[in-house]
């Protein structure tokens, strides 16, 4: 064998090696789409423009709520391989898991549903919903890839699998991974999955944004003046017990995809229902009735909707620059002085009166 | 009450008695407890600048440094009611109790004795203003001659005297706001939380900028004054700054021979 056709040999042997899927990926990807998707550097620019990357971490994705699910539950459109651009992923299609309290076929669709009816939903015959539809939210512009989200610890609790909790559940299911999913299922829903910072900056991809409020008739810098409050800035040092967005604008014990536009009389901030809102969690629970007519999102420039704020900001900012004009004027006046002790504009000697 | 020597000479110098031991301590409780609240209180206000958060997590971040606040903000309550009961307790034994022994109490006599109090504002003030900015635009060449206290430590006193009764119940206010909320309107809370801190702002700028200036960093003091520690002042400072009430203590102690002039 010639030193070359070794050499052909090595090299192939070694592309093969490197293609070739562990038995790991196989478990866990049927279609063998991670032959390509594995691979970090899988990407291109799109049609838009827009840098778009494929590469799927297999031990991030293992950890995933969507660890059992093949990718073409979700993106249904790919029939060969390699595949064209496929379509955005509908995440109300039913994916074939059955749900383990029972034999139906699991979908994100009652989700969807709640969504539909809520002040995010575009339900009903409002004509902003009809003027700006693509200002409306889906599953993804909110629910990012937890797997991307590895560290899952939040308000001060681990998520996921306990082993002291699972040994109990594993004395009867021994076999297979059922266990773990559904310890794991049930557990990461009993807190809350993100923290408040993230709730706030997830809401303010929308929110934040002035000409949006604006298209939509809602309060300008409203997540400024929420920044600008003892909640904001807790959240923003990182408490894990103040409350973000969620907390307030969603009723109490209720699905947060039935948020409501506080216009909505069953709405967590209906002017009827703050009290209850600001009482019914732990936050302010021996609060007084008066806590509703607390003003969290308040403009400190609109005279108009928030004069007491306004006149009573004025007050200080003249009282301060009042009091630091005048002494500063002193202080210059005496360096002055000081630099120029001889000069004078009498002729006259005043000193000995 | 302890008795001071109202001049004390060392290495063959004069210093001029100013504060008490007790006015010391309470002088010192008052800035401790100022800066902590500055230093645990403004990260909060400016949460979004590059030093908040470093300067937070020193002190223990959002789970510790607000009940250091409010600890420290007690200590400034207690400290504004004891220096309260203080010099009412010192004006009524000495100037109230002189006019009852002399049978001179009277409605009139008495908002006259409050009022020469040393660090109520009065008259020579204006004139001591009116005098300090015609020397300093240049219209005279002769210094205001102040008295005990002058009109800039008056103000430097009344800065917290008036700023901790704004503060302190504000802040008392926020801490319990849900105990508040069953006597008074929510919007209170928006007004107390614009009192807390805007007022805490002008407080910090004017302490932490214009009294430190005006007794640590000017030119005439600069790196530090030391009468905050000491309770003298040197015969020059006195010179300087109090003119009239160094002439008063020398002719009163008898060196009317020895008063220096001031030199303009």
């Amino acid at each position: 064998m010639s030193y070359i056709t070794k050499y052909n040999i090595l090299i192939t042997a070694f592309v093969l090696i490197c293609l070739c899927p562990n038995a790991y990926v196989f478990a866990a990807d049927e279609l063998n789409c991670v032959l390509c998707h594995k691979y970090r550097g899988l990407s291109r620019i799109d049609e838009a423009g827009n840098f778009r990357l494929y590469y799927i971490n297999q031990g991030l994705f293992k950890k995933g709520p969507h660890k059992r699910v093949q990718c073409k539950d979700c993106h249904v459109d790919i029939e060969k391989i390699p595949h064209d651009p496929s379509k955005n992923v509908d995440c109300t299609v039913e994916c074939h898991l059955t749900e383990p309290s029972g034999d139906e076929i699991f979908t994100h669709k009652p989700v969807a549903e709640i969504l539909a009816k809520s002040v995010h939903g575009t339900e009903g015959d409002d004509s902003i919903s009809i003027e700006y539809p693509d200002d409306y939210p889906y599953c993804t512009d909110c629910h990012d890839q937890p797997l991307y989200r590895p560290l899952s610890f939040f308000k001060g609790h681990a998520a996921g699998v306990s082993k002291r909790g699972l040994s109990r559940c594993k004395t009867c299911h021994q076999t297979g991974d059922f266990a773990e999913d559904f310890y794991n299922h049930v557990t990461s829903r009993l807190q809350k999955m993100r923290v408040s910072s993230e709730i706030v900056t997830l809401c303010a991809k929308c929110h934040g944004d002035n000409k949006f409020q604006e298209r939509h008739q809602l309060q300008a810098n409203i997540v400024t003046s929420y920044r600008e409050t003892f909640h904001g800035k807790a959240t923003y040092f990182g408490s894990d017990e103040t409350p973000d967005c969620i907390d307030c604008h969603v009723v109490y014990g209720e699905n947060v995809h039935s948020i409501e536009s506080k216009s909505s009389k069953s709405s967590a901030t209906h002017t009827s229902n703050i009290s209850a809102t600001c009482r019914s969690s732990d936050c302010h629970k021996n609060a007084g009735e008066h806590i509703s007519g607390y003003q969290v999102h308040t403009d400190y420039d609109d005279p108009e909707k928030y004069p007491l704020q306004y006149h009573m900001l004025k007050f200080f900012k003249f009282l301060m620059a009042g009091v630091m004009y005048f002494f500063i004027t002193i202080i210059f006046l005496e360096l002055l002085r000081r630099l120029f002790p001889n000069f004078s504009f009498i002729k006259y000697n005043d000193t000995k009166a | 009450m302890q008795r001071y020597p109202i001049i004390t000479t060392r290495n063959g110098k004069r210093y001029f008695f100013r504060f008490s031991l007790m006015q010391r301590v309470q002088h010192i409780v008052l800035f401790t407890t100022v800066i902590i609240l500055a230093l645990t209180g403004f990260p909060l206000r400016y949460y979004d600048q590059p030093w908040a958060k470093p300067l937070y997590s020193f002190f223990g971040g959002i789970d510790t440094a607000p009940w250091i606040h409010r600890i420290t903000g007690l200590i400034l309550l207690a400290l504004f009611l004891f220096h309260t009961g203080y010099w009412l307790y010192l004006f009524f034994k000495y100037r109230i109790g002189r006019l009852i022994r002399e049978k001179q109490l009277s409605i009139r006599n008495f908002f006259k004795e409050f009022f020469s109090m040393e660090m109520i504002p009065n008259k020579k003030d204006i004139y001591d203003l009116i005098d300090m900015f015609k020397y300093l635009l240049y219209l005279s060449n002769k210094r205001p001659h102040y008295a005990r206290i002058s009109w800039k430590e008056k103000f430097d006193y009344f800065a917290p005297y008036w700023g901790i009764p704004i503060l302190g119940p504000a802040g008392v206010a926020l801490w319990f706001r849900d105990e508040i909320t069953h006597y008074v309107p929510g919007i209170f809370l928006n007004a107390f939380y614009i009192m807390h801190t805007d007022e805490a702002l002008l407080a910090a700028i004017f302490l932490f900028f214009v009294h430190w200036y005006n007794v640590h960093y000017s030119p005439e003091k600069f790196p530090m004054a030391t009468v905050f520690l000491t309770g003298y002042l040197s015969e020059d400072e006195m010179i300087h700054e109090h003119y009239d009430e160094y002439k008063r203590v020398m002719i009163e102690e008898g060196l009317e021979s020895d008063i220096a002039t001031l030199n303009h």
